[in-house]
């Protein structure tokens, strides 16, 4: 972690809370969660908002596959942190063969037409977003996606264009594989607000 | 406006609103400034290289990018203010072209 106010958290209520959560989960809290402690009112708060519908409001795509979304936003913005953060968090719905065959190449993977009509939009915007258009998004209705359900993909490639940069900007620290699977537990049974 | 579309679009506006016009210990301009340097606009001063870098190629941001920041706003909470409103930039102006294309696209939809 780049700044180490953010590591240790800005208030004594904060310092408490992050070593209880520790100690309780018996793993180190991992930093994308000290980020959402960190300047609540200024970011965390309004972004957290955000990312809870994006994530876990209504929408046509299953939770497991907005994870999915995510953790391919991440791997095309190189982002290990959010690769394996999301990534472990679509394997707790979704098979992790399947997981792991879309991260590796997600138009070979065993993934429903309209998913990857829209995994192919949003890489598109991730990457190259001054060179979408209307015919990238008729594209994706050609497949059966929805307008709304076009527009939820599009939420999950702009949260997570955020949240990949901070978390590389700032240097997270990996967690293993078994923590970022605890991890992934708790944020299903949490959320992100 | 469909209804998916207004929840994502107040909140974002909501995030958008409290990052660069909001209270903080930073100057809303140097936000702004950091916003814009994101996604290909001006870039003054170490926030401003470090916004580009982020907005460019957030992985290859290094320690002395954000310690040159820490130095130039003062406190390690500013420095995250300018981390905070370069990720957003970046993240909203895909929100932006997305929904141009939805729109222009019309009722193409199912």
């Amino acid at each position: 972690m780049r700044l180490p106010e953010i590591d240790r958290g800005d208030s004594l209520g904060n310092r408490l809370l992050i070593g209880f959560i520790s100690r309780v989960s018996g793993m180190r809290l991992p930093d994308a969660a000290r980020v959402a402690f960190y300047h609540k009112a200024f970011f965390s708060a309004p972004m957290g908002a955000w990312t809870q519908r994006t994530m876990r409001g209504d929408s046509e795509w299953s939770v497991g596959e907005r994870e999915l979304m995510a953790a391919l936003v991440a791997k095309w913005n190189s982002c290990p942190f959010c690769v394996g953060a999301h990534g472990a968090i679509a394997a707790r719905i979704l098979p992790r063969a399947t997981v792991d065959a879309a991260l590796a190449d997600f138009e070979a993977a065993d993934l429903s037409p309209k998913l990857k009509a829209t995994l192919i939009f949003l890489e598109k915007l991730t990457l190259r977003p001054d060179q979408v258009t209307a015919a990238d998004a008729r594209a994706v209705y050609g497949s059966g996606v929805s307008r709304a359900a076009l527009t939820d993909g599009v939420a999950v490639a702009s949260v997570f264009a955020i949240i990949t940069r901070y978390a590389n900007a700032l240097d997270f620290a990996m967690p293993t594989p078994a923590e970022f699977d605890k991890a992934g537990a708790m944020l299903l049974k949490r959320g992100y607000a | 406006m469909d209804a998916a579309v207004t929840s994502h679009a107040e909140l974002a506006e909501t995030l958008r609103r409290r990052v660069l016009d909001g209270p903080g210990e930073t100057p809303a301009a140097l936000r702004q400034m950091a916003a814009k340097a994101a996604t290909g606009g001006a870039a003054d001063g170490p926030a401003g290289t470090l916004a580009r870098q982020i907005g460019q190629a957030s992985y290859a941001v290094s320690d002395a990018e954000v310690a040159a920041v820490r130095t130039q706003t003062g406190s390690e909470r500013a420095a995250f203010e300018i981390v905070a409103a370069a990720a957003m930039g970046a993240g909203l102006l895909r929100w932006q072209q997305g929904l141009a294309a939805i729109e222009e696209a019309g009722d193409a939809a199912p």
